[in-house]
């Protein structure tokens, strides 16, 4: 198991104390696609946001690659998810003081393993991969927006990571580029046998999936 | 995986942001730039000035004076105006030989006079000295404008006079004055030497004669009207009433009471120097404050995006810290040489003399320590401007702003 998530349940106390996710429990085995779909406001990106790490403040049992997360100290936490997740946004935020190559080479560079050189090898082909060998050194900002969501994958790919977690990738998105993005993020992670999970609305990703969880008002239908 | 926040990769992404924003980062730049440069100027001209008064007064006056208090039944005998002197000059002397914090001190016969050249004549006071004790009290040599030091005054009948004096005489050194004393005497005293210290009080009034000569015409052999002395610790004036309690009839001032305007300046300057140069840094801080609080509030986005990526809240404190002290070194190494130009600038350029100091050009104190005091100065003021927002940068939370996105 890549992800094994156990009992999750996630209160805001904002505007008044309400439970978002409840008892959630969901396990994504490696190189497996897993999207999750439902109605606004059912939960998904709070889901997602917790299976990502990045929310800490939830009750229940996450391991990730047999790391239990709440062991973890908050700087432990964020070199893991350097290393271990790639997170693809529906807005596809790149850094607009960088050019696309850099844009990508900035996890590498935090995890620091690989010398700049190799980075650059591998970003280069990443974005060979993504379809953005051409635009290596133009600056993020003049790019259309699925030419940056190919860069966000890419960079979401920098450092090797198990697995994969995108928050309506397609959700800014024409059709004709929202199916693109699919299948490009579809066809990398399966030859590079990652786990991905998808928050999406698109019916076209959900039924594409190997397996699609419905959330309901916090639970998921199982 | 790298522990150290000071990384290239961080220093990368900051040096990124810095030359993203190269207007605001060169602005900020010449806020310290300008700060350090006024620092540096004013440092140099204040203590300059400084010291050039202190060097002055200090070698030409005595730190303290004893002199002899007015008596009721005065040897009156045929003076027209009454000369005060010290009975017991042997008591004080083995006072202050005792004295751990005296360096050296001098005897003198202080009398007033009229001096006349061949055109013009001026009231003074006419300083009697011992030129063997005198010399070790004040460094004449180094003043000399013409002629002979003390050494002059002990073969003939001659005469030492401040430069501002002998101007107004119209004299130079070979030409004859007369000296009439309050007791109508008079003499003919040949210019030895003019010397000058720089300042107008004492190049005006300042003459020296051999203290035998006054003793000749006061009628009065051996007597002595002051006691001058020089201490070891310029600070430590305790001397001035130890003397008073041990020998009646002397009362004592000391360097402060005689050079109030003199001490008064130097504060004045001191304090003018550091408030005016903490005023403008506080402005430059307060500019990169700015600068970096409007970043970090514009670029919470991209903070957020290099936190899920992997960069930890350190990393980030150090990404726009470091920003702020890059702005602080080059603005401070800038201010320093601007600072040093100008300066050097100043020290060149010929002065009037004015009513106050005697100079040719405007003296400038060149410390090295300046430049170190006025680099850490700069640095330090964008180190403190710049970690507030930086701290504020390392709390943005990732989930909220990529909710916000
Ligand atoms: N910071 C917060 N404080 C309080 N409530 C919140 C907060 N963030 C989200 N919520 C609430 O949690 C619920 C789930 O929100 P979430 O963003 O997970 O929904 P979603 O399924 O991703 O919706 P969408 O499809 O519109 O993206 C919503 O009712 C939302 O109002
Ligand atoms: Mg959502």
């Amino acid at each position: 198991m890549i992800l094994e998530a156990k009992h999750i349940n996630k209160f805001f106390q904002e505007p008044e104390t309400h439970q978002v996710l409840k008892d959630v429990s969901i396990s994504i085995s490696e190189g497996e696609l897993v999207s999750v779909y439902g109605e606004s406001g059912s939960g998904k990106s709070t889901l997602l946001y917790v299976l990502s790490t990045l929310d800490t403040d939830f009750q229940g049992d996450l391991k990730i690659q047999n790391q239990e997360i709440k062991q973890l100290p908050s700087a432990g936490l964020t070199s893991f998810r350097n290393k271990h997740i790639g997170f693809v946004y529906q807005f596809h935020y790149l850094l607009p003081e960088f050019n696309v190559l850099q844009n990508v080479m900035l996890p590498a560079m935090k995890l620091a393993q690989k010398s700049k050189e190799e980075i650059k090898k591998d970003a280069i082909s990443l974005l060979g991969e993504v379809g953005m060998g051409a635009y290596t050194k133009r600056p993020s900002y003049q790019l259309s927006g699925g030419q940056q969501q190919r860069v966000a994958i890419a960079r979401a790919l920098i450092n090797n990571p198990s697995l994969i977690i995108a928050d309506e990738p397609t959700g800014n998105l024409d059709q004709k580029n929202s199916d693109l993005i699919f299948d490009l993020l579809k066809e990398i992670t399966a030859s590079k046998n990652k786990s991905v999970v998808i928050a999406t609305h698109n019916s076209k990703i959900y039924s594409n999936s190997h397996r699609a969880i419905e959330m309901i008002d916090g639970f998921i239908r199982l | 995986m790298s522990k150290h926040v000071f990384n290239k990769t961080n220093l990368f992404i900051a040096l990124q942001y810095l030359s993203a924003r190269k207007k605001q980062s060169f602005l900020a730049t010449i806020g310290v730039l300008i700060g350090v440069t006024t620092f540096i100027v004013m440092i140099n001209f204040m203590t300059g000035v400084n010291d050039f008064l202190d060097d002055a007064v200090f070698n030409g006056s005595p730190d303290i004076i004893v002199s002899a208090q007015a008596k009721e039944n005065a040897t009156k005998k045929s003076f027209s105006i009454a000369i005060n002197t010290i009975e017991n000059t042997g008591k004080i002397d083995s006072v202050l030989r005792k004295n751990q914090n005296v360096q050296s001190f001098a005897h003198q016969v202080i009398s007033p006079a009229i001096l006349i050249s061949d055109t013009r004549q001026f009231p003074g006071s006419i300083n009697g000295v011992f030129a063997a004790q005198e010399s070790k009290m004040v460094d004449l040599e180094r003043r000399l404008v013409q002629g002979e030091g003390f050494q002059s005054l002990s073969k003939e009948n001659n005469i030492l006079l401040g430069i501002s004096l002998a101007n107004r005489l119209q004299v130079s050194t070979g030409d004859h004055i007369n000296m009439i004393l309050p007791n109508g005497k008079n003499i003919q005293l040949k210019v030895s030497g003019i010397f000058s210290f720089g300042i107008t009080t004492i190049d005006n009034v300042r003459t020296y004669v051999s203290a035998n000569v006054l003793q000749n015409l006061l009628g009065e052999n051996d007597i002595v009207t002051n006691v001058h002395i020089k201490l070891k610790n310029r600070d430590d004036v305790s001397l001035k009433t130890d003397v008073i309690t041990v020998i009646d009839g002397v009362s004592t001032e000391d360097w402060k009471d005689s050079n109030k305007t003199i001490v008064i300046g130097n504060k004045v300057r001191d304090i003018l120097t550091w408030s005016v140069s903490f005023a403008l840094l506080l402005v430059a801080g307060f500019g990169i404050y700015n600068i970096l609080n409007i970043t970090v509030i514009h670029k919470r986005k991209d903070i957020a995006v290099l936190k899920t990526i992997g960069y930890s809240s350190n990393d980030i404190i150090f990404i726009f810290l470091i920003q702020s002290i890059i702005i602080g070194i080059i603005g401070a190494i800038l201010g320093g040489v601007l600072g040093y130009a100008i300066s050097y600038l100043i020290s060149t350029t010929p002065l009037d003399t004015s009513d106050f100091i005697i100079v040719d050009t405007y003296p400038i104190n060149f410390k090295f320590s300046y430049y170190i005091l006025g680099f850490w100065f700069g640095v330090l003021t964008t180190i403190f401007s710049g970690y507030f927002p930086s701290k504020k940068a390392s709390k943005v939370d990732p989930v909220t702003i990529i909710r916000g996105i």
